[in-house]
């Protein structure tokens, strides 16, 4: 038992985040396969075809604001609900924690701000529910998903458009904004997709997303006295070096050639100057390493209920063991 | 881009060298007389000349102007009636056109404010990594173990183990070790 066990979501929550997930998963494959039609052409056919590739679109885009509808409005009609406003929003200590992070990283302070903790350390109990990063999550991602889904409906059905600028190609316009928006979101989430699952205490992937606050052991001890945080207490990975190298690299890659790609993007389906024989190689496979690396944040959810579900069977055998005489004790209780 | 203490400083050497590339290093192998760089001064030297030559390769075929993106593209074109063709012409307000600028300038400024974080989060995780237990650490820590903790131990470790061991109460195997840990297999032993 460490003071990383710390809850961080509500079972609504985690839910919802798994299902956000594969939904913005799913809308960027199907989107970027159009947008960036000449590194991802590959992708057009796998996500329906020319024909049924923005339907795909469509129903992911429903799903979408179906989701984030329900999600805003149970947190807002719960009475009592576990966060406030006011703990999502970024304040001082926030920019403090990333002015520290960056010293941090040059090596001029020993130890992270606390509001920029993944890794607790203290007692759970002193340690902001949500990081600096987190919060900065939560303020971009909404931004970004309220304006992308007008912008999407604005060009479902393309008659409302056409019928207030008087003029049937600006439609072209209001696609342009829509991709170009996405980028950001999509370099966001290969970011989120790094920062949480190679984390070294937390590698191959973040818990706290996947187990319901309800279902994890808390523990409000004493920090163990060498540290603040007690990490040298756990034990690296012996694959977190490469597998760490390696995703970021990949996620290097495909944060930077998304940017470059997008820079080129002047609004799909016909950009301002028809162009053939548009990319370049090198981009195609940059683009290409980006979409690997939302693979693998798309597996990383999956892996993350795996493992819930896993622990949670664990802890029912656990319980059911208890309850028996006197099995001898689980060697391994956490 | 912090790739660990892998210098390349003499990276023009010759590196046919006759000790194998190996990912991992052996500090145990008998010390024969080498002709070529150490191990891992090889690996890194080759990978970074690799990618050079990779990356070249395919750059210079790029400028050559072969098109291989012409191949079984699904073209996205009026004539290949792809997606969106029903529009034959681009957006003609200019006001539109500045917000699509902007947009672009909004991605440009927070593509570069992600890739700070995630330098800064690289960093910082391979500093925190530093900090925590070889990997090959014993899984409990016992009270007779000997003082310089470097025994294996070969206890097998249960795949299940959601997140690191939580429950072994190490001792502080001394000072936090401040060397960053070179990527692949590190064995606790070397140091340069």
């Amino acid at each position: 038992m460490t003071n990383l066990d710390h809850g961080k979501f509500s079972r609504v929550t985690t839910m919802f985040h798994s299902l956000l997930a594969l939904t913005v998963f799913l809308l960027f494959f199907t989107g970027y396969a159009v947008a960036f039609n000449a590194e991802l052409w590959w992708l057009v056919e796998l996500m329906g075809g020319n024909q049924g590739v923005l339907a795909v679109h469509r129903i992911a885009g429903f799903a979408l604001i179906f989701l984030t509808a329900f999600w805003v409005l149970y947190m807002l009609l719960r009475m009592g609900g576990s966060v406030g406003i006011t703990a999502v929003l970024p304040n001082l200590a926030d920019i403090q924690a990333f002015v520290q992070d960056v010293k941090f990283a040059f090596g001029m302070v020993d130890e992270r701000h606390p509001n920029a903790r993944q890794f607790a350390g203290y007692s759970a109990d002193e340690i902001p529910l949500i990081s600096y990063i987190g919060k900065g999550v939560i303020a971009i991602f909404t931004v970004e998903l309220i304006l992308l889904m007008v912008s999407g409906l604005l060009i479902w059905q393309q008659s409302v458009l056409i019928d207030f600028y008087n003029s049937q190609s600006v439609v072209t316009a209001f696609v342009g904004f829509h991709g170009l928006l996405g980028v950001i979101m999509m370099m966001g989430v290969m970011f989120h997709t790094f920062e949480h699952g190679f984390h070294p205490a937390f590698y191959p992937v973040e818990m706290k997303a996947f187990l319901p606050k309800a279902d994890t052991p808390e523990f409000h001890g004493e920090a163990e006295g060498e540290s603040v945080t007690g990490i040298e207490r756990l034990r690296l990975k012996p694959s977190w070096g490469w597998v760490t190298n390696v995703m970021g690299v990949l996620t290097l890659i495909g944060i930077v050639s998304v940017l470059i790609a997008s820079m080129d993007y002047g609004g799909y389906p016909i950009s301002e100057t028809l162009v053939f024989d548009e990319g370049s190689l090198l981009r195609t496979v940059g683009v290409n390493i980006g979409i690997l690396v939302l693979f693998v944040g798309l597996f990383l959810s999956m892996y993350g209920n795996v493992l819930r579900a896993r622990y949670m069977r664990q802890i029912e055998r656990e319980d059911r063991r208890a309850a028996a005489t006197d099995g001898g004790e689980p060697s391994d209780a956490r | 881009m912090s790739d660990g203490q892998g210098s390349e400083a003499d990276a023009d050497t010759d590196p046919d060298s006759e000790t194998e590339v190996a990912a991992a290093e052996d500090p145990n192998e008998p010390t024969e007389v080498r002709r070529g760089l150490s191990d891992r001064a090889a690996f890194w030297t080759s990978g970074v000349l690799a990618l050079v030559i990779a990356v070249g390769s395919v750059w210079l075929v790029g400028i050559r102007g072969i098109h291989f993106e012409a191949l079984n593209r699904v073209s996205p074109t009026i004539e290949g009636g792809g997606v969106g063709a029903a529009w034959v012409q681009g957006n003609t307000l200019p006001a539109l056109d500045w917000m699509i600028t902007l947009v672009h300038v909004a991605d440009v400024l927070m593509g570069v404010g992600i890739l700070v974080m995630f330098f800064v989060h690289w960093i910082a995780f391979r500093r925190l990594a530093a900090r925590m237990r070889p990997p090959d650490a014993p899984r409990r820590s016992d009270e007779a173990v000997a003082t310089d903790g470097g025994e294996r131990s070969n206890g097998s470790r249960s795949s299940s183990d959601f997140r690191s061991d939580g429950g072994s109460e190490a001792r502080p195997t001394g000072a936090p070790r401040d060397r960053e840990r070179a990527g692949p297999a590190s064995d606790g032993g070397e140091a340069e």
